[in-house]
């Protein structure tokens, strides 16, 4: 064997940007989110879990950790069950998929930042252009007894459409009802395109003998194929898109920022959202170095179910 | 225990024509082998059959009943296929259960929670893993039984997706190069195996390949397809031995037949390369014709000899058993393979001078449309057509 340093040589630059980019920022955080640390000041004090105490005895930050899972347990399950619906249908078309694809797509490509103000405009409860919908059916008798069930006999201001004629449409992202529903909506209109993407490029790699052989066998139905092949084909792309979706629904900011600023009442206090206030704006640095190390946690966790899927369960050969 | 019956089957693509107007009858019990090169519309053809694809114009028909409109399910067939098409994620306990499941357990018996609750379902299960079980032991799969396809060997998920389309006792098994996965020495076991097993069902087969060693071994009877053509249907021997049209004399046997060109005179007199055959043409017509030759029947013989092709030797083939010679005539225009034994062709040496001579009774002659042309003669052979 041949004691070489040029092996290291090669190696060094990639390992050392990785290290300073990558790893130490961690540790850093880690580090700083046992202090009371404030950017520019020279020193810090040592303050030990106190930051942490906080986070899981504060109400604030309760809701913090609420508005996040909600908009996860919302977005997640919505978007993917959206992009895989929108990927079969798509996919079973003889011509025009690729106008859905394109149409479906836009959203991703979209800046969200720049969406998030378009979509504040429509939201607007006064002059938006939803609530002016909403509005303008309210005097279309037969659409108004419709969607008030009021022609089954129903009492017309007791139901949401009529409360909102009589009285008024919902705020939206101003009221602490509507506001993270709202958000999350938003959030699966941008997201799910990707994962159709991502479901579309799974289906490709489905063998087609194997439906043919489930024909045979008597899967008759659309539905017994779809359990018997599609679904476990697909197995591999079920735990990415899950992993990619939770994620990026974890890391939500861009429309907290421009829609809702963490309100009404921190109905929509998301962690990112809560990290870039408490780190950045309020100069808490410790404060917001522990929930970043909270939220590095969730993902690490969320990797780490990933990892375990993918090596036991979807890879079948 | 089928009999399958194709008639006036079309099939187009868009605007490609796959497979051009043809009939087939298909005997019950019979082991028929769809043989032709990539491409030629044999898949296809067993595709239609199954219902897997709908033909464009004909008739299938199962035992006398049109099943144009029934479900690939409902035709009682089986089909293995070329990848095997095995479910990845069921063991292979489960892959050879799945058929009977969706044919004998109904809709509620299937469901995760309800299904145990659905009376007479553990005496179907009962039922179905006895069956399983059975055609484990008749394939010798049963170590395997609880692994996944992907921990498998191609001849053992060769024997898998045998078994799935077994244990349903099918009226029929269709086989699309169910062989063409597999190395060759397992090929050449898979083949007499496949064979014994179509003895031991009684069941009618319908085997699709490429390999014309496979159609020759196994079959009853062979179709040779090509271009969306069935050109020949018959026993083995007699496609290999009367091949009726150019390319399927072409496509049967290895090494290939030896195509010379020929040309016949106003009385039928034939000629080719310096040589003229003993046989006349039934119908004289003077032009082009091209004559066939199996390596076999040809052989070495003395120094100007008549009635032999002289040539020059450029390869030498061992074979162990035989020993297949190349020899260039005409100064490299054309080329012969001859079948020689070990013996005889021990001391030849390449480039060295040879003579040939072919078996007179032997010659298959094409027109130049490549239709057979009959002969007559001498000693006229009574294969003929």
């Amino acid at each position: 064997m041949i004691h070489s340093r040029a092996p290291i040589a090669f190696v060094a630059p990639a390992v050392i940007l990785m290290f300073i980019i990558l790893i130490a920022p961690v540790f850093i955080a880690g580090t700083l989110s046992f202090t009371d640390y404030n950017l520019g000041n020279p020193g810090f004090n040592w303050v030990g879990w106190k930051n942490y105490d906080a986070l899981v005895s504060r109400t604030g930050y309760k809701k913090m950790f609420s508005a996040s899972l909600a908009y996860v347990l919302i977005v997640v399950p919505i978007s993917v069950a959206l992009g895989l619906g929108s990927a079969l249908l798509i996919s079973s078309l003889r011509f025009g998929g690729e106008v859905y694809k394109t149409v479906f797509f836009l959203p991703v490509m979209a800046t969200l930042l720049a969406m998030a103000i378009v979509w504040e405009f429509t939201l607007d409860p006064i002059v938006g252009v939803l609530n002016h919908v909403l509005r303008s059916g309210c005097d279309i008798g037969w659409l108004h007894s419709f969607l008030t069930g009021s022609w089954l006999g129903m009492d017309a201001t007791s139901s949401w459409y009529g409360h909102g004629c009589s009285e008024t449409f919902p705020l939206w992202i101003g009221d602490k009802d509507y506001a993270l529903g709202t958000i999350a909506f938003i959030g699966i209109w941008q997201a799910f395109g990707f994962n159709m993407v991502l479901y579309l490029a799974g289906l490709t790699s489905v063998p087609r003998e194997l439906y043919s052989a489930a024909a045979m066998d008597g899967a008759d139905s659309g539905w017994e194929r779809f359990k018997l092949v599609t679904w476990p084909m697909l197995g591999p792309t079920h735990v990415f898109v899950v992993t990619i979706t939770s994620i990026r629904s974890f890391q939500v900011f861009d429309t907290v920022e421009a829609l809702t600023r963490g309100g009404p009442s921190k109905s929509t206090y998301v962690m990112v959202y809560a990290m870039f206030e408490k780190g950045i704006r309020q100069n808490l640095i410790g404060v917001g170095s522990a929930i970043t190390v909270v939220f590095l946690a969730f993902v690490l966790i969320l990797t780490m179910t990933q990892v375990y899927f993918v090596n036991r369960r979807v890879h079948y050969s | 225990m089928a009999r399958i019956t194709l008639q006036g089957i079309t099939k187009s693509f868009r605007n490609t024509r796959v497979l051009n107007t043809f009939d087939l009858d298909i005997a019950d019990g019979e082991f028929l082998t769809l043989v032709g090169p990539s491409g030629c519309g044999k898949s296809t053809t067993l595709r239609i059959i199954a219902g897997l694809e709908a033909q464009s114009s004909g008739d299938v028909r199962i035992d006398d009943k049109i099943v144009n409109t029934v479900r690939p399910s409902r035709r009682d067939l089986a089909m293995v296929f070329q990848s095997y098409a095995l479910y990845p994620h069921l063991s292979v306990r489960q892959n050879l259960a799945t058929p009977l499941r969706l044919r004998d357990l109904g809709f509620w018996e299937r469901m995760p929670l309800i299904g145990p609750f659905v009376p007479g379902r553990k005496e179907k299960l009962r039922a179905l893993s006895t069956a399983v079980n059975e055609v484990a032991e008749t394939l010798k799969i049963e170590p395997l039984l609880d692994r996944k396809p992907g921990q498998l060997s191609g001849g053992q998920r060769q024997r898998v997706a045998l078994g799935r389309a077994m244990v349903r006792n099918p009226a029929a098994f269709l086989m699309d190069e169910p062989l063409s996965n597999l190395d060759a020495g397992l090929r050449v076991h898979m083949r007499a195996e496949l064979a014994e097993l179509h003895r031991k069902l009684g069941t009618t087969f319908v085997y699709v390949t490429h390999d014309q060693a496979e159609a020759l071994t196994m079959s009853d009877r062979m179709a040779v397809m090509m271009d969306g053509d069935i050109l020949q249907i018959g026993e083995p021997d007699d496609v290999y031995q009367n091949p009726q049209d150019i390319r399927v004399a072409e496509f049967i046997g290895s090494p290939k037949i030896n195509i010379l060109p020929g040309t016949n005179d106003n009385s039928g007199q034939l000629t080719s390369v310096g040589i003229t055959l003993s046989q006349r043409l039934a119908d004289a017509t003077s032009g082009e014709i091209s004559i066939g030759l199996r390596p076999e029947h040809l052989e070495l013989c003395e120094k100007n000899t008549s009635g032999c092709f002289v040539g020059q030797l450029s390869y030498k083939e061992n074979l162990g058993s035989d020993v297949f010679l190349y020899v260039t005539l005409n100064g490299g225009s054309h080329r012969l393979i001859v079948r020689a034994k070990p013996l005889q062709a021990h001391d030849l040496a390449v480039d060295e001078e040879l003579w040939v001579k072919p078996d007179q009774n032997k010659v298959i002659v094409f027109g130049a449309d490549g239709k057979r042309l009959r002969l007559v003669g001498a000693t006229a052979s009574e294969h003929a057509a």
